[in-house]
C-alpha cells in the first residue's frame, strides 16, 4: 500500500550569513492512509520547518540539501506553483497554531469558508454556502448560519480554530497537518478540539501529522509517535509505549520533564503563621468616563491568604484574574480591598512601602519584557541590592544561587537564552532576600525541559531561604505537583481553595473538576 | 459605527475647531505685543492708533476679546476685510470652494496612481521595478512643493507650451480650459501626494503579505490573483486611508505655496494675500476655515476607516 | 556607537545618506573658504553664463557664480533646520514622555489638545508665527520650531506608552523605585532611537520648510543666498537660465534627501532584530 505522505533522506539546510545551519538531518518518515502520526519536539528542534516543507513554503533561504517529499504518488518537490494551488487545501490541508491571526480580520466567515470550497470542489456559490454552513454544523459551532456572517473579532478563540478546521476538512483532503493547534487555546477548550479532532478522524479517516512541544497529549491524540531533537529524529514508537518505555536518553529526559500530579516535588509542611492575607480584593482597569461606564472589576472581592514558607498555586484561563491579583498585590493595578502583611495593613498602592516592596517580590511571564534591554546583567541584578541595601560583591553570588557562571555579569540580556533570562529574573527578585515571590506563569512560554530545571532552581531556592510562593499557571499538572494548596479562579471569581490532599475529593467545584479532565495525567 | 462613538466623534471635532480659534486669536491677536501699531505701521498718528485699538477692542482683556470674537465668527460674521472693506466670509468661501477643487481632483489622481504602483512595487520587492518606484519616491518627497511646481512649469509650459503656466478658469464657463488651468497645479501637488502614498501602500502591503492569514489563505490553495486582491489589498488600503486623511492637512498647507505660484485664487492664495497685506481678520479667517476643513476631512476618514474595518464597527 | 556607525554604513542607504550629509556639512564649515566666486561678486558681462568652466553651475542676473552662492547659502539653510529641529523634538519629547508618564486623564487631555494643535498645517502655523514675530531668519526658526513640536509630541508619546507599559518598567514600579529613575533610565534609553530616527527625517521637512518660507518672502531677505530665495529670485529668468533654477533645488532635494536616508538608515541599523 502507498503510504499518504513518505519523507524520505530529507536534509535542510537554512542559508545565514555565517554560513549554512542545517535544521533537518537525514529525516525518514511514513503515514499510512488513515494513520495520525504525533510529530514532538521542543522549540529549535525543526517540527515548523519540516511543516513549511511539506506545504511547500520555506523562506527564500531554505536549501533543500537531498531527500524526497511525497504526498500518495506525487512528488512534492517537483510540483511547479500552478500545480501545487491544486494539492493545497485540496489534497494536503492545514490547521494553524494561532487561530487569532490565521484568519482574515476583514472578510466574513463564510467567504473565508466557501472560497476553498468553490476553488477546489468547483461548486456554485449557492451549493459552497450550503456546504459551509454544514460543515460548521459539524464541527459543532451553534447558529452555523449566522456565524457565516460575522468577521473573526465577533467569535471566540475555540470558535475560530473550529472554523478552521472545517475549512481544513471540506476539501476531504487525505493529509492534514496539525501544526499545535490548542498551543494558543486555553485548557478546556483546546480538550474540545481535541475531542472534536477524534471524531472527524474517526467519520473521515483522515491521515494526519500532529506536530505538538507537548509529548502527553501528542501520545492521546496519535498512533505513532516520533520525536525530533536539533533537526534528527531520535525514537520511534507507538503512542502507547513511549511513556512506558522511552528508549533514547533524549526521549528519556523528554518523559521525565512531563509534569505529573502524582510525583509530589515538595514533602514538607508550611508553617501556620499567615504571611499574607487578601481580602475583598477586586481589580479595577480604567475608569469611567462620559461616554462610558467603568469596566466591571477585573476581579470580584477575592480573598487568600499565603502561610509562610507556603506554595499557593493560583490556576486559572486567561481572562480569569490571576494575573490581575498578582498585580493588585504589587501595586502595579488599581484594586478596593485589603491586603494584611506583618501586621501591616494595605489598602492601596501608595501603602506598599519600602519593606513590603522588599519583601514581596514578582517575576513574571516574559523574560524578553522584564528585563529592561538597555541594561547588563549586572546592572539588573544591583538595583535591588541598592534599594534594599546589600552591595554589588553579592552579583557574582546571586548568579552562582541561579547556576549561572559569574561572567554573565557583563551580558546584555538578548545574549541570553530565554531559560538564561527567567533565571536573571529570578536572581534579581531573591537579591531583594524576599518573604513572599509572586510567579505569573513564568515557565509558560519556555520548553518542558526548561520548566522542569527552573522548577528545581526555584523548589532549591526555596529550601535554601524559606520563601513562600504565590505560583500563578494555567498547568494544573505542574501545579499539583509543587503546591501547598491550590486556589481555582474562573471569570474574576475565586470558584476553589483546597489543600492538595482534597483535590480528588468529591467536594471540588464543577469547574475545577472539568479542569481536571481536561488536563489530563501522561497514561504509562 | 454606533452613536456613542460618532457622537464621540463629532465632539473631538468641534474640541479641534475651539481649540484652533484659540490659536489663532492668540497667535494673531494677542501675541504681537501691540497690533494695532504692527497693523498700521510706522506712520501711525497716535489717534489713528487709539481708534483701531477701540475698533478692534485691543484695550480689553484678552478673553473677553477672545470670546467677543469667537462669539462673532461662530455666528458666521468673519468680519471686514481691511484691504477690501468687503464682508471677509462669502470672498474666503468661494476661495474656498476653488481650493477644494484643486484638492479633491489631487486626491483621486493619486489614489488613481499611488495604490497599484505601490503594490505592484511591493510585489516586485528588491526587483528593478521596486528600486525605481522607491528611488522616485524618495526624491518627490524630498522636493518642496515651490521647487516641484516651478520645475514642472518650466518642462510643460515653457518648453513644451502644453499647458498653460498660471491663472484659473471656472469650469462653469468653460469646462475644457479650466481643467487645462488645472492640470499643472493638480499634477504638482500628485506627484508630492503620490510620493508619499506609494511608500506607504508598498510598506503596508509587505506587512500584509507576511501576515499569517495570508500565509494561511496561500497555504489552502488559493490562486496569488485571489489571494492578492480577495485578502490582501482590502487591509493593505486601511492604514492609507488614514495616512491620506492626514496628508490633507500637509496638503492645504502645501496650497499656499501652489495657488501663489500658479496664481489661482483660492484659500491659500487669500491668506498669503491677507499676510502679506496685514489683513488681520482676513487671516484669521482664512487660518480658521483651513483648519476646520482639516478636521472636517479627518472625522470623515475616520468614519470611513469605521465603515472600512468591520473590527471597528461596532465600538 | 562604532558598531553601530559601521552597522549603517554597510547599508546602501547609511552610506549615501552619510556621504551627502558629510559634503553637506563640509559646505557649511568652508563653504565660504572654498568657494570660487565672493557671492556677492557682481559681473555683469558674465549674466545667465551657462554652466562652463567659468561658473561651474552658470552664472545668475547679476552675473553672481550660483556655485558660490550654494556653498556660502548651506550655512543659512542646513543649521537652521538643524536647529529648529532640534528645538521642535526636544519640546514634543518632554510633552510626549510627560503625558505618557502622567496618564489616565491627563494624559488624555494633553494629547487631545495636542491633535488640534496639528489641525493646522505646519507652514500655515510657520507662517502666522512669522507674520506675527516679523519676517527674518531667526523668528523663521523659532516658527518652524513651534510648527513641529506637536507631531514629534504626538510620536514620541505613543513609542514612551509602549514602553511604559514593559514588564521591565512594571518590575522597576513594583520594586519601588524612583520616578526619575525610572524615566531616565527605564523608559528614556529605550524611547531614544525611535526619537532619534524621526527627528532625523524631520530635519528634511525643516530644510524644506525653510526653503518655502524664503521663497514666499517671509524668511531668509536678499541679498542672502539662502537657497529657497534663489530659486524664488531665478523663477523670473527661468526660461532664460534654467541652471539658476535647476542648482539650488537640487541642493534644497538633496539636503532633504541626504536626511531621509539617513533616517532610514538609522531606523534599519537600531533595529538590529529584523536582521536574519
Amino acid at each position: 500500500m502507498i503510504p499518504a505522505l513518505a519523507i524520505k533522506n530529507y536534509t535542510l539546510d537554512y542559508a545565514t550569513a555565517a554560513g549554512p545551519v542545517r535544521v533537518l538531518h537525514d529525516i525518514s518518515l511514513e503515514i499510512a492512509p488513515g494513520e495520525v502520526l504525533g510529530l514532538v519536539g521542543e522549540s529549535g528542534s525543526g517540527k515548523s520547518s519540516l511543516a513549511w516543507a511539506l506545504m511547500r513554503h520555506l523562506p527564500e533561504n531554505a536549501r533543500e540539501i537531498s531527500g524526497t517529499l511525497r504526498l500518495g504518488d506525487t512528488d512534492l518537490l517537483r510540483l511547479h506553483p500552478r500545480e501545487l494551488t491544486k494539492i493545497r487545501g485540496r489534497r494536503l490541508g492545514m490547521v494553524f497554531q494561532d487561530p487569532s491571526t490565521a484568519l482574515n480580520p476583514t472578510l466574513p466567515i463564510g467567504r473565508q469558508v466557501t472560497e476553498t470550497l468553490i476553488q477546489h470542489r468547483g461548486l456554485s456559490k449557492r451549493e459552497a454556502d450550503a456546504l459551509a454552513i454544514d460543515l460548521l454544523g459539524h464541527v459543532e459551532l451553534r447558529d452555523p448560519a449566522a456565524i457565516m456572517r460575522r468577521y473573526p473579532h465577533e467569535i471566540s478563540g475555540g470558535e475560530k480554530q473550529r472554523v478552521i478546521i472545517a475549512t481544513a476538512f471540506g476539501c476531504r483532503p487525505d493529509v492534514i497537518l496539525f501544526d499545535e493547534p490548542t498551543t494558543a487555546l486555553d485548557v478546556i477548550t483546546g480538550a474540545r478540539i481535541l475531542e472534536l479532532f477524534a471524531r472527524l478522524r474517526e467519520e473521515t479517516g483522515v491521515a494526519a501529522l500532529y506536530i505538538s512541544h507537548d509529548l502527553a497529549l501528542v501520545t492521546r491524540v496519535a498512533d505513532r509517535v516520533v520525536v525530533l531533537k536539533h533537526g534528527r529524529l531520535v525514537e520511534e514508537a507507538p503512542a502507547a509505549d513511549i511513556f512506558r518505555a522511552p528508549r533514547h536518553a533524549d526521549t528519556k529526559a523528554l518523559v521525565q520533564a512531563v509534569p505529573r500530579p502524582e510525583r509530589r516535588l515538595i514533602h514538607d509542611k508550611p508553617g501556620d503563621e499567615v504571611l499574607l492575607a487578601a481580602s475583598d480584593i477586586e481589580v479595577h482597569y480604567g475608569r469611567a468616563s462620559i461616554f462610558r461606564q467603568a469596566p466591571p472589576p477585573a476581579t470580584r472581592r477575592i480573598g487568600l491568604d499565603v502561610r509562610a514558607g507556603e506554595i499557593l498555586g493560583l490556576v486559572g484561563e486567561s481572562g480569569s484574574g490571576k494575573s490581575s491579583v498578582a498585580r493588585a498585590l504589587t501595586g502595579l493595578a488599581r484594586f478596593s480591598g485589603k491586603v494584611r502583611f506583618d501586621n501591616h495593613e494595605i489598602t492601596a498602592a501608595r501603602d506598599m512601602n519600602a519593606a513590603y516592596r522588599r519583601d514581596v517580590q514578582i517575576i513574571f511571564q516574559h523574560p524578553d519584557a522584564s528585563l529592561n534591554p538597555r541594561h547588563k546583567v549586572g546592572e539588573i541584578l544591583s538595583r535591588p541590592l541598592k534599594l534594599y541595601g546589600g552591595s554589588a560583591a553579592e552579583i557574582p553570588r546571586l548568579l552562582e544561587q541561579v547556576r549561572l557562571p559569574a561572567p554573565y555579569a557583563g551580558r546584555w540580556p538578548h545574549q541570553l537564552s530565554g531559560g538564561e533570562k527567567q533565571r536573571v529574573a529570578i536572581a534579581r527578585a531573591f537579591a531583594a532576600r524576599p518573604k513572599l515571590v509572586i510567579c505569573d506563569e513564568i515557565t509558560a512560554p519556555l520548553d518542558v525541559s526548561v520548566q522542569a530545571q527552573i522548577i528545581e532552581l526555584l523548589l532549591a531556592l526555596r529550601a535554601a531561604t524559606g520563601t513562600a510562593f504565590l505560583f500563578i499557571t494555567h498547568d494544573l499538572n505542574l501545579i499539583r505537583q509543587i503546591a501547598h494548596r491550590i486556589a481555582v479562579m474562573r471569570g474574576g471569581e475565586m470558584v476553589d481553595l483546597l489543600p492538595i490532599e482534597d483535590f480528588d475529593a468529591d467536594h471540588v467545584h464543577p469547574y475545577t473538576r472539568e479542569l481536571m479532565a481536561a488536563s489530563p495525567v501522561p497514561v504509562g | 459605527m454606533s452613536l456613542a462613538w460618532l457622537v464621540r466623534r463629532l465632539m473631538l471635532m468641534v474640541y479641534t475647531v475651539i481649540v484652533v480659534s484659540m490659536l489663532v486669536f492668540a497667535i494673531t491677536q494677542i501675541l504681537p505685543a501691540d497690533a494695532a501699531q504692527s497693523l498700521l505701521g510706522e506712520n501711525a498718528t497716535p489717534e489713528m492708533l487709539a481708534a483701531l485699538r477701540a475698533k478692534l477692542g485691543l484695550d480689553a482683556p484678552a478673553w473677553q476679546q477672545y470670546l467677543h470674537w469667537a462669539g462673532r465668527i461662530f455666528s458666521g460674521d468673519f468680519g471686514i476685510s481691511m484691504r477690501t472693506s468687503q464682508p471677509v466670509g462669502p470672498d474666503m468661501l468661494t476661495a474656498l470652494s476653488r481650493s477644494l477643487l484643486l484638492t479633491v481632483s489631487s486626491i483621486l489622481v493619486t489614489l488613481l496612481v499611488a495604490v497599484p504602483l505601490g503594490v505592484v512595487a511591493a510585489l516586485r520587492q528588491g526587483k528593478l521595478t521596486d528600486t525605481g518606484v522607491s528611488l522616485i519616491a524618495y526624491l518627490g518627497v524630498s522636493l518642496p512643493e515651490f521647487v516641484t511646481a516651478t520645475l514642472l512649469a518650466l518642462l510643460l509650459a515653457d518648453t513644451l507650451h502644453w499647458l498653460p503656466a498660471t491663472g484659473y478658469v471656472s469650469l462653469l464657463e468653460d469646462f475644457g480650459d479650466g481643467i487645462r488651468h488645472l492640470a499643472l497645479p493638480v499634477l504638482t501637488i500628485s506627484v508630492i501626494l503620490i510620493a508619499h502614498v506609494v511608500r506607504m501602500m508598498r510598506s503596508e502591503t509587505l506587512d500584509v503579505l507576511k501576515s499569517d492569514y495570508i500565509r494561511a489563505a496561500r497555504l489552502k490553495g488559493l490562486p496569488e490573483r485571489t489571494v492578492l486582491f480577495r485578502h490582501a489589498l482590502r487591509n493593505a488600503l486601511l492604514p492609507v486611508v488614514t495616512i491620506i486623511a492626514l496628508d490633507v492637512g500637509y496638503l492645504l498647507g502645501g496650497i499656499i505655496v501652489i495657488e501663489e505660484i500658479f496664481a489661482i485664487p483660492g484659500i491659500g492664495r487669500a491668506l498669503m494675500v491677507a499676510i502679506t497685506t496685514r489683513d488681520l481678520p482676513s487671516i484669521q479667517a482664512g487660518a480658521l476655515i483651513m483648519a476646520a476643513t482639516y478636521a472636517v476631512t479627518n472625522t470623515l476618514a475616520d468614519m470611513a476607516y469605521a465603515f472600512l474595518d468591520p473590527r471597528i464597527r461596532y465600538d | 556607537m562604532t558598531e553601530l556607525f559601521v552597522r549603517l554604513i554597510r547599508r546602501p542607504q547609511g552610506f549615501v545618506g552619510i556621504a551627502l550629509l558629510a559634503l553637506i556639512a563640509m559646505a557649511c564649515l568652508f563653504g565660504p573658504a572654498l568657494a570660487p566666486y565672493a557671492p556677492e561678486k557682481i559681473d555683469f558681462l558674465g549674466r545667465f553664463r551657462a554652466p562652463g568652466w567659468q561658473n561651474w553651475l552658470g552664472a545668475d542676473q547679476f552675473g553672481r557664480d550660483i556655485l558660490s552662492r550654494l556653498m556660502v547659502g548651506a550655512r543659512s539653510t542646513v543649521p537652521m533646520a538643524l536647529i529648529a529641529t532640534l528645538a521642535g523634538s526636544a519640546a514634543g519629547a518632554i510633552i510626549g514622555v510627560g503625558s505618557a508618564y502622567l496618564g489616565g486623564r491627563i494624559d488624555e487631555a494633553i494629547m487631545r489638545t495636542n491633535d488640534a494643535v496639528m489641525a493646522i498645517p505646519g507652514l500655515l502655523m510657520a507662517l502666522l508665527l512669522v507674520s506675527t514675530l516679523g519676517n527674518g531668519a531667526g523668528n523663521a526658526v523659532i516658527a518652524v520650531a513651534i510648527a513641529f513640536a506637536p507631531g514629534m509630541a504626538r510620536v514620541t508619546r505613543s513609542v514612551a506608552l509602549n514602553i511604559r507599559n514593559q514588564d521591565y518598567v512594571k518590575a522597576a514600579v513594583a520594586r519601588g523605585e524612583s520616578a526619575a529613575w525610572i524615566i531616565f533610565r527605564e523608559m528614556l534609553p529605550n524611547a531614544m532611537a525611535p526619537i532619534v530616527i524621526e527627528s532625523t527625517i524631520r530635519v528634511s521637512f525643516a530644510v524644506m520648510l525653510f526653503a518655502t518660507l524664503s521663497f514666499l518672502g517671509v524668511g531668509a531677505q536678499p541679498p542672502a543666498s539662502e537657497w529657497g530665495l534663489m530659486v524664488a529670485d531665478a523663477r523670473q529668468y527661468m526660461y532664460q537660465a534654467p541652471w539658476g533654477l535647476i542648482a539650488p533645488s537640487a541642493a534644497i532635494a538633496l539636503t532633504a534627501v541626504a536626511f531621509n536616508l539617513l533616517g532610514d538608515g538609522l531606523r534599519d541599523a537600531l533595529n538590529p532584530k529584523d536582521e536574519r
